[in-house]
């Protein structure tokens, strides 16, 4: 109703200007165009509203959308319960540290359908009609199913962004250590690294150069066995149930490395020289920085040493007439 | 010039193994006692010719080492902008080539190239050896091996370069810096090969090492091949490069990597055994360092004295005797027999 109007916005109370447009070519060209508002924004009892504190939750029933498979009101809830009992479950409105926590659409927006799923080929509709006399549920039933049937996962470096977003944020990560330590909670040794451990990874290095097919977070930590559930599931590598869980790593290697055995296994994927986390390493870097460093300074060293020595007995720079040795001896001691 | 020990040591083996025949032995004697005791005199009168004068590596050496060099700095320059993606000349660096992902696949085809080079050295040094041994001319001190010389020599060699010692000290073939740098190389190939191939093959890698050793070994790898690839190049740019460019009586540049051929101020100064036994073998060397010996009036005082103390030439003598008697007896054998 009044969203529909371009000019719909305020300047709220910390002086940010905010607009309450909502495009309605645009909306009507998303997954959710047919949502009706309430549906989602329940909250809204009256009209004109009231300021809105509440927000979108996912786990409401579409009152307006049949699930044809059920029969119900078709609805997000299963997800996201799912969702919550992850390690990055939490409530909608949720305070604390675990406000710091993704909710739903911290990952997902209500995306536009592509050129590609809202045009299906003529072929296709005019064999559906011959049944379905409304052409416009021929449409719908494309647009929907298209979809779904593609790809539709993001690519790999999207997701190390998304994942980045909060575990490369050193300010969080080590609010959520300090809490953790205080608390005595169990978490995990590389959760502060874990974002800048994986760039400097052979993945990570991969995946920066642009490549597609290399292992991003999701590809190790959501399960393979069905992985659009498993992102919403997300375990601490410490439950049995993780990919990334020890007994369970050959597997998870063997999505792409097909010969991985446990040895394999055992590389660490989040490789680091931090003391407290990998002493070998931190001292390999060490024992290599003093052995290059000594080498090359005795190496120039002797070069030095050599050259005054050889000067002393008169040796030049450019071999001339025949000679180098051209340059008057300066040893004192009387030749032998 | 009272040859000293190491000398006659490595010449009478010399004259034994190419069994050096009587008249030349007579001329080298006559040479070597005409040779001033202070060598520095020899080296610092003689004439050289930039590009070289005596004979050192075989056209297989040389290849090796153009080889090695043009892979080892293409892989240096390909693989420093893969290690170091985030610096500012990286990023320009790669997309110049067409990408990472084209600098990664020149990066290991030189890396083939390089193996390749490898594993022909290793069949020349082998081979070559081998053929030596068979003739009955390998010496272990005219070859790259460490031996304890070496570090008699190194610390004669900083006695000297220290205003202690008058005479660099006499060194073979390959001295001891060559050798260091030679192993250092030869360590640092071995590194590199295994490092980029943990790289290439970890599950290959991981299949046939222990399982507490795997995981740290490819840490091990990936800090390796990086490290020892900074090592090389910098070992390269300042050590080698100053040794065969830069350095006083090298400068420009030695040509021996391209004609084979070293100056012979050069031989003198730093591989004068070897130097010994270039004397041995070519008649017309003997014939320009008399002439300069000679026209110079460098000619040793004590020459009489000198050639009496030279008993290695006696012995040679001797032993072509003995041998000539043995071949003649082998004859008459022979003979009867038939």
């Amino acid at each position: 109703m009044c969203h529909k109007y371009p000019k719909m916005g305020r300047v709220d109370d910390e002086g940010f200007q905010k607009a309450y447009y909502v495009i309605p070519e645009v909306f009507s060209k998303t997954v959710h165009r047919n949502v009706p508002c309430r549906d989602c924004h329940y909250y809204i009892k009256q009209l004109p509203h009231r300021p809105v504190k509440e927000g979108v939750r996912c786990d409401r029933e579409c009152h307006s959308i049949e699930n044809p498979s059920t029969g119900k009101p078709f609805s997000h809830k299963p997800i996201y319960d799912t969702f919550k009992k992850s390690v990055h479950g939490r409530e909608k409105l949720e305070t604390g540290l675990d406000n710091d926590k993704p909710y739903c659409i911290t990952c997902h927006t209500n995306p536009l359908y592509n050129k590609e799923e809202e045009a299906p080929p003529k072929k296709i509709t005019d064999r559906c009609v011959v049944c379905h006399e409304d052409e416009k549920f021929a449409f719908k039933w494309y647009n929907h199913t298209s979809r779904r049937i593609r790809e539709v996962k993001r690519d790999t470096q999207d997701i190390i962004k998304l994942c980045s977003r909060c575990h490369a944020d050193q300010e969080l990560l080590a609010r959520h250590k300090k809490d953790a330590d205080d608390t005595g909670r169990e978490i995990g040794e590389k959760y502060t690294i874990a974002a800048e451990s994986y760039q400097n990874s052979f993945h990570g290095k991969v995946a920066k150069y642009g490549n597609k097919q290399v292992a991003n977070c999701l590809s190790c930590h959501a399960s393979p066995d069905n992985y659009y559930m498993s992102v919403h599931e997300l375990r601490p590598s410490r439950d049995p149930l993780s990919p990334v869980n020890k007994n369970n790593r050959v597997k998870t290697c063997r999505q792409c490395h097909k010969t991985a055995d446990a040895n394999y296994a055992a590389i660490d994927p989040h490789p680091t020289d931090e003391k407290e986390l990998n002493e070998f390493n931190y001292y390999a870097e060490i024992i290599y920085g003093i052995v290059g460093d000594t080498a090359l300074a005795l190496l120039v060293g002797l070069s030095l040493f050599e050259t005054i020595g050889r000067k002393r007995d008169g040796i030049a720079w450019v071999l001339r007439n025949g000679t180098t040795w051209r340059g008057r001896s300066r040893r004192k001691r009387k030749s032998a | 010039m009272k040859l000293s020990n190491d000398a006659n040591k490595v010449l009478g083996t010399f004259l034994r193994q190419y069994k050096i025949p009587t008249e030349d032995v007579n001329d080298l004697e006559e040479i070597v006692s005409m040779m001033p005791e202070d060598r520095k005199q020899i080296y610092k009168n003689v004439q050289s010719n930039p590009v070289g004068d005596l004979f050192r590596y075989s056209v297989h050496i040389r290849i090796q080492h153009l080889l090695t060099f043009t892979t080892f700095l293409l892989l240096a320059f390909t693989g420093l902008p893969i290690h170091y993606n985030d610096a500012f000349w990286a990023v320009p660096f790669n997309d110049l080539l067409g990408g990472v992902e084209v600098t990664r696949v020149i990066h290991r085809t030189l890396a083939t190239w390089m193996v390749l080079s490898m594993v022909y050295h290793l069949f020349t040094v082998i081979g070559g050896t081998l053929q030596k041994m068979v003739e009955g001319k390998f010496d272990i001190g005219r070859s790259i091996l460490p031996i304890l010389k070496d570090a008699r020599d190194f610390a004669a060699d900083m006695a000297y370069f220290a205003g202690q010692r008058d005479n660099r000290p006499e060194m073979d073939k390959f001295m001891y810096k060559q050798k260091i740098h030679y192993f250092a190389a030869a360590f640092g190939n071995i590194v590199m090969v295994i490092s980029g191939s943990s790289f290439l093959f970890p599950e290959f890698w991981n299949s046939i090492l222990p399982p507490d050793i795997a995981s740290h070994f490819q840490e091990m790898m990936r800090l390796s091949h990086p490290h020892e690839a900074l090592l090389a190049l910098l070992v390269i740019a300042f050590w080698h490069w100053y040794n065969v460019h830069l350095a006083p009586g090298r400068f420009p540049m030695q040509w021996t990597f391209l004609t084979g051929k070293l100056t012979r101020e050069h031989q003198i100064e730093e591989h004068f055994l070897e130097y010994l036994r270039c004397l041995a073998s070519l008649p017309e060397e003997r014939s320009y360092l008399r002439e300069v010996l000679v026209s110079k009036g460098l000619v040793s005082a004590t020459k009489e004295i000198d050639a009496r103390q030279n008993f290695l030439f006696d012995q040679h003598r001797q032993w072509i005797k003995e041998q000539t008697e043995l071949g003649a007896q082998g004859d008459v054998l022979e003979d009867r027999q038939s």
